[in-house]
């Protein structure tokens, strides 16, 4: 009897504690495979945000021969940004108000896109190649070199000039015009504002087709992502695809809008291309990187504001799976 | 048609066989069923609008490039011309000669792939060693980390301009360096300066902060945890340990997200401007990026000509065409990985 009692125990005893281990052991080699980033973290990332951060509150004196002096100065950096520079704050408000008209224009675009690319037909792969392309190549000098490309520019502008009817417009026409758009937008009862809306993102569409395409990546794979039972479910039942679409699809990938929206957010204002960026590294070049980094900051500071009320508004109208 | 006529009839051929004959419709009616209806009317309608909008797009896409290859074969009197469009009339090489002898492409080329590649190789595989980290185990602070991640990704980098300069220009770890370098250990006072060398790079790149590494971190994780737990666990019981696992096993199976991912940290790194601005200030490490120029001898031929702006900006596009051409050939190559990737990822709600 005895025997067994203390066999029992020795064989119990041992066993809890190989569990415990198990477990640490697993959250040891969790912190083994993000030791990298948490690394690189503490070492580079915090000392450069705290020095740029700093930096902002900083006046720097370069002293000659190598080396530099700083000089704490408070808000003053902030100050000079907002209230001496002119047109700092109109820039920020523009870019703001820019990004508030982009945003909503890129996701519903990279969303149609995907359902459209996520279909079955003809060149789907050949389609899919294409669409992929400035994202893999317009980055970078791409977009230095387009911007200032006078070829294509002009190779528009006698395009356009010769489907002219010679009414002396010498203005260059988008690929649809705001008079016609709104002639169809008034029998449809919608605003002139709607219409100019539409008509400006058309005419963009190769800036709107450059910067989807991230968003547009992440949007099929969540479509992939659905399975193919529900919508058997749903066609038993006699949906349409119009029903189908905002009471299947659009639930299920409402994690990756609030995914994508915030993505674009970050992505539209980190770029070269974005207005506010522009007036920052020019700020640098002019006036010093003390007031860049301060309006730099700043910038930062409301666009996560930005990314905090999307992120809240979203997630009130995210639907979550639920696996069991 | 009469009831009669639509019965099957059946013939037993032998012991086992039977042979069933139906009474066909004629083609005629069958075909009217088959193609005049609202249905397939309205499918018809769906592909011939699905498609034009697809190739409209495509071509919105695909025009820059097209204006640009096209122009890059002109000569100067073709942009002149105002019946020249998209076809050059005097075809011409001139551009390409100059742009790939004059300055100085293939050094620059073995520079970018060299670094291009080092940089995507390191990305990826961090990347998906710390989404692997993040999407498999529990452990406390695992969401810290994660939102971390998510921090460095929010933080543009644009922001951190200067500091970036200045802490690869003295480059030290909370003044240990200093001080080893004080007791006599390293060579390194105020730190060592990485400018000009390929370490800015490979350092951001082995600890995750690389450009859009947030991202690429984000995809893996969501990569990592739509595999299933039993194949790791079935591992486990084989005795094999967890980085083994992930080597073996894990990373095989991931290999189309493993390629996208490589395909955006390749090209971009390729294309970037920002960092190669910030790390490399000397004409001595030549980049693709800092490529771009007149050729001094097109210069010299045609400044005075009448289409000489309109040339040089052919010129510069054949910069850009040069520099993105061995892409396009990885691309080719790679797409079918990207799309793969895509539809295997399956990314889901939480």
């Amino acid at each position: 009897m005895t025997q067994e009692v203390k066999l029992q125990n020795s064989a119990s005893k041992p066993k809890k504690k190989r569990i415990a281990s198990l477990d640490k052991r697993k959250a040891r080699a969790g912190w083994f495979f993000v030791l990298p980033f948490v690394l690189g973290f503490v070492c580079i990332y915090v000392p450069m945000v705290w020095n740029s951060l700093t930096m902002s509150f900083q006046e720097i004196t370069i002293i000659q021969g190598g080396g530099y002096s700083t000089e704490w100065v408070g808000w003053a950096n902030y100050y000079d940004a907002f209230f001496k520079d002119t047109e700092f704050v109109q820039t920020l408000l523009t870019g703001l108000a820019n990004m508030a008209f982009e945003i909503p224009a890129i996701l519903v675009f990279s969303l149609f896109m995907a359902v459209l690319l996520n279909q079955k037909m003809m060149g789907r792969a050949a389609f899919r190649a294409i669409f992929f392309v400035p994202v893999i190549i317009s980055t970078g000098i791409m977009e230095t070199v387009q911007a200032n490309d006078l070829v294509n520019k002009y190779l528009e502008e006698t395009q356009n000039t010769g489907i002219d009817d010679g009414s002396g417009q010498q203005v260059t026409e988008g690929i649809v015009s705001l008079f016609e758009v709104e002639r169809l937008f008034e029998m449809m009862q919608f605003g002139r504002g709607l219409a100019v809306y539409v008509v400006t993102m058309v005419n963009n569409i190769f800036n709107l087709v450059n910067r989807s395409g991230v968003q547009m990546l992440i949007f099929l794979s969540a479509l992939q992502g659905i399975s193919p039972a529900i919508y058997e479910a749903c066609k038993i039942d006699g949906a349409t695809t119009w029903e189908t679409f905002w009471k299947i699809t659009f639930p299920m990938i409402s994690p990756m809008i609030l995914v994508n929206a915030i993505y674009t957010v970050i992505d539209s204002f980190t770029t070269n291309s974005n207005i506010v960026m522009m007036y920052i590294n020019d700020a640098y070049s002019k006036s010093g990187e003390e007031i860049s980094s301060a309006m730099a900051w700043t910038y930062f500071f409301i666009i996560f504001l930005v990314v905090g009320i999307i992120a809240g508004i979203c997630s009130a109208f995210v639907f979550y799976q639920r696996r069991d | 048609m009469n009831a009669e006529m639509n019965k099957p009839r059946v013939k037993r051929e032998s012991r086992n066989r039977i042979r069933v004959d139906f009474d066909r419709s004629p083609l005629k009616e069958r075909l009217k069923a088959k193609f005049l209806n609202w249905y397939f009317l309205q499918k018809i309608l769906l592909t011939i609008f699905r498609l034009v909008l697809l190739i409209g797009i495509s071509y919105v896409v695909l025009y820059p490039f097209i204006t640009k290859i096209s122009a890059s074969f002109m000569s100067v009197s073709d942009f002149v011309d105002t019946t020249v469009r998209l076809i050059p009339k005097h075809f011409s090489l001139e551009i390409y000669r100059g742009v790939l002898t004059e300055l100085n492409y293939a050094g620059s080329l073995m520079n970018t792939f060299f670094l291009s590649t080092a940089a995507g190789v390191i990305q990826t595989f961090i990347c998906a060693l710390i989404g692997y980290g993040l999407a498999k185990f529990k452990f406390k602070g695992n969401k810290v980390v994660f939102i971390l991640v998510i921090l460095t990704m929010v933080i543009p980098h644009g922001t951190l301009h200067f500091a970036m300069f200045m802490k690869f220009r003295f480059f030290d770890i909370y003044g240990v360096f200093n001080l080893l370098s004080k007791a006599g250990i390293m060579k390194a006072v105020g730190g060592i300066n990485l400018i000009n060398t390929f370490w800015p790079l490979m350092l951001m790149s082995l600890t995750g902060l690389a450009f859009k590494n947030g991202l690429y971190i984000f995809l893996m994780r969501q990569f990592f945890r739509g595999l299933p737990d039993e194949l790791e666990e079935s591992a486990y019981l084989d005795g094999s340990n967890t980085l083994r696992t992930f080597v073996s096993i894990i990373l095989p199976l991931s290999i189309p997200m493993l390629v996208t991912v490589f395909l955006f940290a390749f090209c971009w790194q390729w294309t970037d401007t920002f960092y190669s601005g910030i790390f490399f200030n000397s004409t001595k490490v030549k980049l693709l990026t800092n490529f771009i120029d007149t050729p001094k001898s097109l210069a010299r031929a045609y400044k005075a000509s009448p289409g000489w702006d309109m040339y040089n900006s052919s010129i510069i596009n054949t910069c850009g065409l040069v520099i993105i051409f061995p892409l396009v050939i990885l691309y080719v190559f790679l797409q079918n990985f990207l799309v793969q990737g895509i539809e295997r990822s399956g990314l889901t709600a939480s």
